[in-house]
C-alpha cells in the first residue's frame, strides 16, 4: 500500500465519522434547534463543508489515478435538484438564506448522479458563504448541453477568478492561487463527462439573473 | 407533488446495519417520516432470517455489515430465494461512492443507493419517489408473476406511449422481459431505439446480448468492446466479452478480459468462477488457483456458493502446492456443505484426483467408486453439471468408455440446450477425446429432434396411439429430456381432449410434467400445458 492509498482510506474513514457527527447534530438540534441556536447552525454548516471537501478530495484522488470514469445514467433533473435543495435546506434556513430550484419537470439529463451531486453540494457550500439572501439552482438545455446553474445574490466572483477559470477552459492548465478546490473539482468532473467528441466544462460569471456570482456546469 | 399523504405510513420497514448507533439513527428518521412498523437487524444472516419470517415493503440495508454477508449479498439472496415481494423497495446504504459495487453487480441491482451522510428530509423524498415508482409498475409485476408476459409488455407500451420522463427505464424493463421470453428480435429493436437517441451502456450491453443470443459472436464482441473502451468500470461488459471469446474458442483472450474485470471488482463470485474455469482450460494453474480461492472466499456467505469451486480449488492446489493443500480444501468443503449429495459428489471426484496426485491410487479408486454411487442417486433432470464433472473425472483416470457413455446420455437428455452442448464440446476437447468417439454431438442431437418431430407429426395426422408409443419409448431412453417429456404430455393431452376423460392418463401426463417442473418450473410450455391439464380436470369436475 502506498501513501496515497492510505490517505484515500483515511479520508473514507474521516468522512464516515463526519457523517455520524452531522446526523447526531441533526438529532440534537431537532425541528427548531438550528433557527434558535446559531452555534448549532454554524457547526452544521462547517461539518457539511468538511464533508463535501472530503468527497471532492476523494474523487480528485480517483481521477488522478485514472480510477474514475463517470457512470452516465439518465437522470430526471427536476427530481435531482429537488433532492439537493432538500439536503441543503436546513443549513440555508439557519442562515436565513432562501434556497430553491427551478427546472422543467420533463427535463432529463445524462450524467453521473453521484459526481454531479458532489459538485453542486460543493458549489452551494461556497455560495452559502458569499450570498446575501438567496441561492437558486436552475437547469435548462442550451445547444444540446445540459446547463446547471448555481446563482447567488452576493458580491459575485472576483474578476481574477473569472479570468482564471476562462483560461483554464482554454488551456486546461490551472494558474495558481486563483481558484478554489470546489471549482477545480467541478471542472475536473465536468471534463470527465463526454458524449462523442464533446466534453463538459464549468463557467463562472456575475450578474446572470441574480446580482451575485453564477457558476454553471455544462454537460454534453 | 402527486403523492397521497402518508405514502410512507402503514408500511413494514427493515433496517440492516451492524452499527447500533446507525440503526437507531435511521429508525428515528423513519419514525419522524411517519413510519411505525420498523424491524432492525444487525447483520446479513439476521436480515435473511427476518425476511424469511415477514414480508417487508422497504428494506434499508447497509453495504458494509462486518463479517458474513454484505449488503449486496443480502439483496442477491433475497431476490434469488424470492424472499422479497414484487413491490418491495430495496435500498443499499453506502458510506462511500457506490460506483464499484453498482458496476460489479452481475445480476441484481438494488432500487437505489443512498450515500451517507443523509438526513431525514432526503430519506423521505427518496422513499416517496421509489414507492410511487413501484406502485406505478405494480400491474406489470403482477402480470409477470402470473407468467403473463404479453400483458406485461402491453401495459409497458401503454405507459411508454405517454412519454413519461422515465420512458427509458420502462424500455429497459420491457427489453428484459422480451429477452426472458426469447423474443430476441423484439428486444433488439428496443435497445436500438434507445441507442439511436443516446449511447447508454446498459442499452449497448443489451444490444450485444441479443447479438450473442443470435450467435453473432463477432458483432456482439464489438459492442461489448465499445462499452469497455468508453466505460472501463462497467464490468458486466467484460463478462459478456469473455463469453464471446469463449464461444469463438479464443480462450486466452477470454481469460485476459476476465482478469481485467476481476481486478476492478474482485468480489463477484460468478466472475471469479468463470475466470477459474477458463484458466483451467488454458492450463494456467496460478490464475485458476487465485480465482477459485476468491470464488470460495467471497462465496462463503453468498447464494452463489457452489461445490464445484471447492472441487476445482482442491485439484488445482494439489498441483501447484502439494496434495495436503488439496485435502485441506476438501476438509473445509465438508464443513461448508451439509447433507448435500451434489457437494458429496464433487468432493468425491476431487478427492479421487487429489489422491492420485499424491500417488495414493487405492484411495483414488475408492473415491471414484463412491462418486459413481452418489451420481446414481442424483436427479438427472437438474444435475447436468454433475454428469459433466463425473465424465471429466472418468476421463482423468483414462476411463474413456464410462466418460463417453455419460456424455452421450447428457446429450440425449438435453439435446435442446445449446450452452450445455458447448460445455460438452469443451469437456471433450480438454480431455483429448475426438468428438466422433460418441458419434458426433450434432448427429445425436438430430436423432432426438427427429424423434420429437415424428411424434408430433403423427399426432397431427390423428395417429395418436403411434405418437404416444413413440414418445413414451423415447422418454424411457432419455427420461430427463424436457422436450420429449413435454411432447409426450402434449400428445396425450390432445388425445384425451378429443376423446374422453381418463384418470390414469391424467396421472401419466402429470408425471411427465413433474419431471420438467423439477428442472425448470417456469418453462413457458410447461406452464401452458399445466394450465391446459387443469382446465380438463376442472371441466370434468363440473360435469361429474
Amino acid at each position: 500500500m502506498n501513501f496515497s492509498d492510505i490517505l484515500a482510506s483515511i479520508i473514507h474513514d474521516m468522512k464516515n465519522s463526519l457523517g455520524m457527527v452531522i446526523n447526531t447534530l441533526d438529532e440534537m438540534a431537532g425541528e427548531n434547534g438550528y433557527r434558535e441556536n446559531p452555534k448549532f447552525a454554524s457547526l452544521q454548516h462547517e461539518s457539511k463543508r468538511l464533508s463535501n471537501n472530503l468527497i471532492a478530495l476523494l474523487s480528485l484522488y480517483k481521477i488522478d489515478h485514472g480510477q474514475l470514469t463517470p457512470n452516465i445514467e439518465e437522470i430526471q433533473v427536476a427530481d435531482f435538484l429537488d433532492e439537493i435543495v432538500i439536503d441543503n435546506q436546513s443549513v440555508a434556513q439557519s442562515k436565513s438564506i432562501s434556497l430553491s430550484s427551478e427546472c422543467d419537470m420533463e427535463l432529463s439529463g445524462y450524467f453521473d448522479e453521484w459526481l454531479i451531486r458532489g459538485v453542486i453540494n460543493n458549489l452551494i457550500g461556497n455560495a452559502l458563504r458569499y450570498t446575501q439572501s438567496q441561492i437558486t439552482l436552475c437547469a435548462e438545455m442550451i445547444d444540446d448541453f445540459l446547463v446547471i446553474r448555481i446563482e447567488d445574490d452576493g458580491m459575485g466572483f472576483p474578476q481574477n477568478m473569472i479570468e482564471a477559470q476562462a483560461a483554464f477552459n482554454r488551456s486546461n492548465t490551472l494558474s495558481e492561487g486563483h481558484t478554489q478546490l470546489g471549482i477545480y473539482f467541478a471542472s475536473m468532473v465536468a471534463q470527465a463527462h463526454r458524449n462523442g467528441d464533446r466534453s463538459g466544462s464549468v463557467h463562472l460569471e456575475n450578474n446572470h439573473k441574480l446580482k451575485g456570482g453564477c457558476s454553471s456546469i455544462w454537460l454534453p | 407533488m402527486p403523492f397521497a399523504p402518508g405514502i410512507l405510513e402503514n408500511r413494514a420497514y427493515l433496517v440492516v446495519d451492524d452499527f447500533g448507533d446507525m440503526r437507531s439513527m435511521i429508525k428515528n428518521m423513519l419514525m419522524a417520516c411517519g413510519a411505525g412498523d420498523i424491524t432492525l437487524a444487525n447483520n446479513g444472516a439476521d436480515a435473511i432470517d427476518q425476511l424469511n419470517d415477514k414480508r417487508f415493503d422497504v428494506i434499508l440495508c447497509d453495504y458494509n455489515l462486518g463479517p458474513g454477508k454484505d449488503g449486496q449479498q443480502v439483496l442477491e439472496e433475497a431476490k434469488h430465494r424470492q424472499l422479497i415481494g414484487l413491490g418491495c423497495v430495496f435500498l443499499i446504504v453506502t458510506a462511500e461512492n457506490a460506483r464499484e459495487m453498482v458496476m460489479g453487480a452481475v445480476e441484481y441491482e438494488p432500487d437505489s443507493y443512498l450515500t451517507k451522510p443523509f438526513n431525514k428530509d432526503l430519506l423521505k423524498t427518496r422513499l416517496e419517489k421509489l414507492i410511487a415508482k413501484k406502485q406505478n409498475l405494480l400491474p406489470v409485476e403482477q402480470a409477470l408473476a402470473k407468467q403473463n408476459r404479453p400483458l406485461a409488455i402491453r401495459l409497458l407500451d401503454e405507459k411508454i406511449a405517454h412519454k413519461p420522463p422515465n420512458s427509458n427505464e420502462l424500455r429497459k424493463i420491457k427489453a428484459e422481459i422480451l429477452l426472458d421470453a426469447g423474443q430476441i428480435g423484439a428486444a433488439r429493436e428496443v435497445y436500438e431505439e434507445v441507442l439511436s437517441l443516446r449511447d447508454l451502456p446498459w442499452a449497448r450491453l443489451g444490444l450485444g446480448k441479443t447479438l450473442f443470443l443470435n450467435k453473432a459472436y463477432v458483432e456482439a464482441q464489438s459492442q461489448f468492446k465499445t462499452i469497455t473502451e468508453h466505460n472501463p468500470n462497467y464490468t458486466a461488459a467484460y463478462d459478456w466479452l469473455a463469453k464471446c471469446y469463449k464461444s469463438l474458442n479464443q480462450l486466452n483472450e477470454a481469460q485476459k478480459t476476465l482478469e481485467v474485470a476481476a481486478k476492478i471488482s474482485p468480489k463477484a463470485v460468478l466472475r471469479q468462477k468463470m475466470l477459474g474455469e477458463i484458466a483451467l482450460l488454458n492450463k494456467d494453474d496460478q490464475v485458476a488457483e487465485n480465482a477459485f480461492t476468491k470464488a470460495v472466499k467471497h462465496g462463503r456467505h453468498s447464494v452463489y456458493k457452489h461445490p464445484s469451486d471447492y472441487a476445482n480449488l482442491a485439484r488445482v492446489s494439489a498441483r501447484t502446492q502439494q496434495g495436503d493443500a488439496g485435502l485441506k480444501v476438501l476438509k473445509e468443503m465438508k464443513r461448508e456443505f451439509h447433507k448435500d449429495p451434489k457437494a458429496d459428489l464433487y468432493r468425491a471426484t476431487a478427492e479421487s484426483v487429489v489422491h492420485e496426485t499424491m500417488g495414493n491410487s487405492e484411495a483414488a479408486q475408492v473415491c471414484l467408486d463412491q462418486a459413481s454411487q452418489i451420481f446414481e442417486t442424483l436427479d438427472g433432470n437438474t444435475d447436468t453439471d454433475c454428469s459433466l464433472e463425473l465424465a471429466k473425472t472418468f476421463q482423468h483416470f483414462n476411463k474413456t468408455d464410462e466418460s463417453v457413455e455419460l456424455l452421450k446420455s447428457t446429450i440425449l437428455n438435453n439435446h435442446a440446450d445449446d450452452d450445455l452442448m458447448d460445455e460438452v464440446r469443451l469437456t471433450l476437447t480438454s480431455a483429448g477425446i475426438a468428438e466422433d468417439t460418441l458419434g458426433s454431438i450434432d448427429a445425436l442431437r438430430e436423432e432426438v429432434a427427429s424423434l420429437n418431430r415424428q411424434g408430433v407429426e403423427l399426432a397431427r395426422k390423428g395417429q395418436y396411439e403411434e405418437a404416444i408409443k413413440l414418445l413414451k419409448e423415447t422418454s424411457e431412453r432419455m427420461p430427463a429430456n424436457k422436450v420429449v417429456n413435454l411432447n409426450a404430455a402434449l400428445v396425450m393431452l390432445m388425445d384425451m381432449e378429443r376423446s374422453e376423460f381418463n384418470q390414469s392418463r391424467i396421472d401419466e401426463i402429470q408425471i411427465y410434467l413433474d419431471r420438467v417442473n423439477r428442472a425448470e418450473p417456469d418453462n413457458p410450455i410447461l406452464v401452458k400445458l399445466q394450465n391446459r391439464l387443469n382446465t380438463v380436470l376442472s371441466s370434468n369436475a363440473q360435469e361429474g
